[in-house]
């Protein structure tokens, strides 16, 4: 069981002019990779709150009183914004319930799906120079003081050759790039004017074939036109002949069939290998003048390879083995040191503080977490390294809702007092008194220990596992990220390359002729085609997680099949992880694995799909699988009576109980555990209980569960 | 269903077409509602329900084709018409073009020539004047069907008033008599053909004046028609409420303070109040949870069997549909492309895009849902009606087909008739 995301007792609640509603109170559940996990519930359920927190969304009023979202380490509820900044949209993605809402307007189809491209890009190529310099200075401190022999100008020699081997590389590539990117260029213009040929529109071939002789002809690369630059002539002089030749009869024919070859020397030009720019980049940085290219790709980087291992890199990798075990031994130890600290930490913050020595005792043992980090691991330890925010958070949470109680109990006696006044007067009192809101302390407390809890579990696994380390392994993987950072320097998305990914985009969701749409404004589409889209922006930066709040219910039938359809295809092909919402339990029968049915802000039955569907528990879910008219049923439906309970005022009891016909007296006075029915499935109701007394499941879910066996049952034969 | 136990028609729909420009949003669809009938309507959004459903109502003027409720004409379009002078005219033209033609290279056949042209031209002014007349006659139901309708009215209640004048002996009781009717015949006076349909909107959000109370919401029919009365309107208004299942303290509140189920209650009491004989509801649950659905579709059941509603429902949730109505047309595009009653289309469905829109149903059952198998509808596939055009056809009976010579066939001996 592979774990992506994990809640845990969550809280949240919203202030209103009419106190606190409960949107959220006290809710678990872990999302597996790859699986589909559904909230199924009314609406005010809380199931979208419990999404939004999830994506960090929330409204403004909203206040987290407890929990947890455990995401790659980090909690997702205590973090800095710049961190979630990183995480939605990039790891976390969501599809709204309305199309046309989510959607600009005014803007085209196409320039929405490549904005985030274009603009990740930008944001990755400031940021790897900066991650390479700080990363670099840290190994060579590292090598140094790791270094017995205090060969300190050695080690900064070798240090100077690796950062200059890799500007070199990196000219040699940016060269690269800018061909690499012409080419591509050149051949989405092709494709357009093909395009628009082939739907039988004026284009104007001999400005293209012109332009096209030109522009092949600037197409020169050390490494990238190496092999082609015949063709590449060729086809240039054969584009300016035909130009020349457009009062002919089929040119036409002839320049779609020229311009058709010339797209797939380019298609074929740019799949081929790409040479790797350090190796080389360090062999032309000793010989900067030999003409390097002549040779075919695939042998230039295993000879350059062969020569960089012998001359420069055996060497620098002993080096930095050597920084790299100095790092890690070092983090060890701090890390075995910080563990007491830690340890009295959780009794610290389980007594009594003040605020400001809350802050000061947390800044000084973050202080200390800080240096027991391994600067120089690839994989982040996320949770060490989110340790001072989410505990300065809770802290501040902790204070601010202490601060706040007081408060509120003054209000509520004042208002009460005011209330009771007037109604002894005899006076007709048309409002209520707002209930007070008063936060748990003792969660809030919980979650400041839970804080420090997580660290010190990380480095009890860190250390126990600290014997068998390949260091080789790391230091390759060392090399490697600055080869990535290096690369990603110089690897700029252009628009028309942009395009071309969301062209392949947009094919992936199913949106026909997708060259044409494009240029098209979101109100161009039908309700199908917008959510289409919506999922196609989604999908840009590939997330691991994939939020789908109510994505079909402003849909009609046979679009919502077609839009469910997509939906499990890309989780198939993408080994997406989704998160589904919906009120609608037919939906969820073929998108999901787990479901949760959410009723005022708890979840009341948890199981698998099967488990819900064939064998459900919670009187909420019968009725709601009842309510829902089938094509067989034709007698009267069962309806849930009443509306949803005011979450301003929570019920005692189980929240269902007024709307349930099997609520006992105990529903009314004690909120039911959840009940563990088998391995997967659990549900929160008292008729679980070994001394309630035995009630079956209403009769119209038992005919339709036996009615869907058999049919079932023939499907399989 | 049994519920219907007579064969009055109460609304006929003719040849209905409404274009907005060259978008034929409904074309030619043509269907009865019987007297305490459900009629669903069903299709994708964009296929024109919600267009047929709003001409009924004139909230459009409908470009041609008529519509008869009550027996009155109420709705009617004069486009057809239009089109069949224009026709007219240009054939002839072009008829005479030909005999002039023919004239001129053989001369001895002018005078009979001439003869036949002057016939022509004779007969295509008196089908010009013919359809004039038609589009006036159009012009004037259209317009004037509702007062037509209160004369009506007003012709009974004087009937009922002259009797009982006649009968009464003192001057006293004349007084009160015509103090009594006075109000009678203003409501009769007041009244409206077209009021008694109301119809319900799909958005309850969007459907009710935010700044209105429930109480206006609910009366505004009544007081658009001259009643003042308040406690007539208030004890209307509590009439009503109960009878939606709401209570009377909600009469002060605003929308905001309901809940979706509740707002569309709203929706429903303030259509109701009008004593309607027949209700459009336009996706009047799409909006709503599921739970909140059973709610409304059991009112909607028990409004029905108590004030003897007629109802055309409108939706694109198929198993809605089939639980509450029972006949139903299937729209696609415009067109009408299977009509029949519920048990009969869901058993039988025949037409591809019904069996397309039949299999895209969720069912709430895991293990058939993941061997599902959907039908997808493609037109161009399906149908070849580049030579036989395709009518309105009776497979079996009561079972009607949008389909051709060719298709008629096929589809009956896929049904063993």
């Amino acid at each position: 069981m592979d774990k992506i995301l994990e809640a845990k007792n969550l809280k949240i609640s919203f202030r209103t002019s009419n106190g606190a509603v409960k949107a959220v109170r006290d809710i678990s559940f872990d999302l597996e990779r790859g699986k589909t996990f559904a909230i199924v519930g009314e609406s005010g359920s809380g199931k979208s709150v419990t999404s939004r927190a999830v994506i960090g969304i929330l409204a403004g009023n909203a206040i987290i009183e407890g929990g947890e979202i455990l995401y790659d380490g980090k909690d997702l509820l205590k973090i800095e914004e710049d961190e979630m900044h990183k995480i939605r949209g990039d790891k976390i993605s969501m599809i709204f319930q309305d199309p046309l809402s989510s959607l600009n307007p005014i803007v085209k189809i196409g320039n929405q799906i490549t904005e985030a491209m274009i603009l990740k890009n930008k944001s990755n190529r400031r940021e790897a120079r900066k991650d390479f310099n700080k990363m670099l200075a840290i190994l060579k401190s590292n090598m140094i003081a790791a270094d017995k022999t205090s060969n300190a100008e050695k080690i900064s020699d070798l240090i100077k050759v690796f950062d200059k081997c890799n500007i070199v590389a990196n000219q040699y590539e940016n060269a690269y790039n800018n061909a690499y990117t012409k080419a591509i260029d050149l051949s989405s213009d092709i494709k357009d004017a093909l395009f628009k040929h082939e739907k039988k529109q004026k284009t104007d071939f001999t400005a293209l074939l012109g332009n096209c002789a030109a522009r092949l002809k600037k197409i020169s690369d050390k490494f990238l036109t190496v092999g082609y630059n015949d063709r590449l002539t060729e086809l240039s002089a054969q584009c300016h002949r035909l130009k020349k030749l457009s009062k002919s009869e089929d040119f036409e024919n002839k320049a779609t069939v020229l311009l058709g070859s010339v797209k797939d020397f380019l298609a074929d030009m740019t799949s081929a290998v790409r040479p790797s720019f350090f190796q080389i980049g360090y062999y032309l940085l000793k010989y900067p003048d030999t003409s390097i290219g002549e040779k075919p790709i695939e042998r230039l980087n295993e000879e350059a390879l062969i020569y960089l291992n012998k001359n420069f890199l055996d060497e620098f990798l002993s080096f930095e083995k050597l920084g790299v075990i100095y790092s890690y031994n070092r983090a060890l130890k701090k890390k075995k040191s910080v563990l007491e600290p830690l340890h009295k930490a959780k009794e610290y913050y389980s007594g009594d503080f003040t605020h400001a020595e809350a802050v000061k005792y947390a800044e000084d043992l973050s202080k200390q977490v800080e240096e027991s980090i391994d600067k120089l691991e690839i994989i982040k330890d996320n949770v060490a390294y989110t340790f001072r925010t989410g505990l300065l958070t809770a802290i501040n949470r902790y204070f601010t809702c202490k601060k706040r109680n007081p408060k509120e109990e003054r209000r509520f006696a004042k208002q009460t007092a005011k209330h009771d006044k007037s109604l002894a007067a005899g006076k007709k009192v048309d409002w209520k008194v707002i209930p007070k809101s008063v936060y748990d302390l003792d969660d809030l407390k919980e979650d400041i220990v839970s804080v420090v809890n997580r660290l010190i579990k990380k480095y009890d696994r860190y250390i126990a596992e600290s014997t068998d380390i390949d260091f080789d392994a790391r230091s390759l993987a060392l090399i490697e990220y600055f080869k990535e950072k290096a690369s990603q320097v110089v690897y700029r998305v252009t628009k028309n390359m942009a395009k071309e990914m969301a062209i392949k985009l947009m094919e992936e969701v199913g949106i026909h002729e997708p060259r044409r749409r494009f240029y098209q404004y979101p109100f161009e589409f039908s309700g199908g085609m917008r959510q289409r889209i919506v999922i196609a922006i989604a999908l840009v930066a590939n997330p691991d997680i994939l939020i789908c709040d109510e994505p079909t219910t402003a849909l009609d039938v046979t679009i919502q099949a077609q839009i469910l359809e997509l939906i499990n295809k890309l989780k198939r092909e993408r080994n997406l992880t989704v998160i589904f919402i919906t009120h609608d339990l037919g939906v969820v029968a073929n998108m999901a694995d787990t479901i949760a049915v959410m009723y005022a802000g708890k979840i009341v039955e948890y199981g698998t799909a099967d488990d819900i569907f064939y064998n459900p528990r919670h009187p909420y879910t019968w009725a709601l699988l009842s309510s829902m008219p089938e094509l067989a049923t034709s007698e009267k439906l069962d309806t849930i009576p009443g509306t949803p309970p005011n979450m301003i005022y929570p019920p005692e009891g189980d929240a269902f109980a007024e709307r349930n016909k099997y609520a006992m007296e105990i529903d009314f006075e004690q909120q039911p555990p959840m009940f563990k029915i088998s391995e997967t499935h659990k549900a929160a109701t008292w008729l679980l209980h070994p001394n309630a007394p035995k009630v079956d499941i209403p009769k119209i879910i038992t005919d339709r569960i036996e009615r869907m066996n058999k049919t079932g049952g023939s499907n399989n034969e | 269903m049994s519920r219907i136990n007579n064969d009055e028609v109460l609304l006929k729909v003719e040849n209905l077409c409404q274009y907005f420009g060259p978008t034929k949003a409904v074309d030619n669809v043509s269907f009865d509602i019987k007297k305490g009938e459900v009629f669903g309507l069903v299709g994708e959004s964009g296929c024109g329900k919600t267009t047929t459903g709003r001409s009924i109502i004139r909230l459009y003027n409908i470009t041609s084709g008529n519509i008869y409720f009550k027996g009155e004409r109420i709705c009617a379009g004069t486009f057809s018409y239009k089109t069949a002078i224009k026709e007219a005219k240009s054939n002839t033209k072009k008829d005479i073009k030909a005999l002039k033609e023919e004239s001129k290279n053989n001369p001895s056949k002018k005078k009979e020539n001439n003869a036949v042209i002057e016939k022509k031209k004779r007969d295509l002014d008196a089908f010009i004047t013919e359809q004039k007349n038609k589009i006036k006659s159009a012009i004037f139901d259209h317009k004037y069907s509702d007062s037509r309708y209160s004369q009506k009215c007003v012709a009974k209640v004087a009937g009922e008033y002259n009797k009982e004048f006649t009968d009464a002996k003192t001057e006293a009781e004349r007084k009160a008599l015509s103090l009594k009717y006075a109000k009678k015949f203003k409501i009769a006076k007041n009244t409206r053909l077209i009021t008694k349909i109301q119809m319900i909107f799909q958005d309850p959000i969007a459907s009710l004046n935010p700044r209105m109370t429930v109480r206006e919401i609910i009366s505004e029919g009544l007081v658009i028609n001259g009643i003042k009365d308040r406690e007539y309107i208030d004890e209307k208004v509590y009439e009503i409420l109960e009878l939606v299942g709401l209570v009377r303290e909600h009469a002060g509140r605003y929308p905001h303070e309901f809940s979706g189920g509740q707002r569309q209650r709203i929706g429903i009491a303030r259509s109701v109040i009008m004593r309607p004989e027949m209700i459009i509801a336009d996706e009047p649950i799409s909006a709503l949870d599921v739970s909140i659905q059973a709610q409304v579709i059991n009112l909607l059941n028990e409004l029905r069997d108590q004030l003897g509603l007629t109802i055309l429902f409108i939706a694109h949730d198929l198993s809605v549909v089939k639980y509450f109505s029972d006949r139903i047309g299937v729209m696609y595009f415009g067109k009408m492309v299977e009509l029949a009653s519920s048990e009969e289309l869901f058993l039988h469905p025949i037409h591809p895009y019904t069996r397309s829109l039949l299999s895209a149903i969720p069912l709430p059952d895991p293990h058939s849902e993941k061997t599902r198998e959907r039908i997808i509808y493609e037109p161009l596939i399906s149908h070849d009606y580049s030579v036989n055009k395709p009518t309105m056809r009776e497979i079996c009976p009561e079972h009607f087909i949008y389909c051709n010579d060719e298709e008629e066939a096929r589809y009956k001996e896929e049904f063993g008739l």
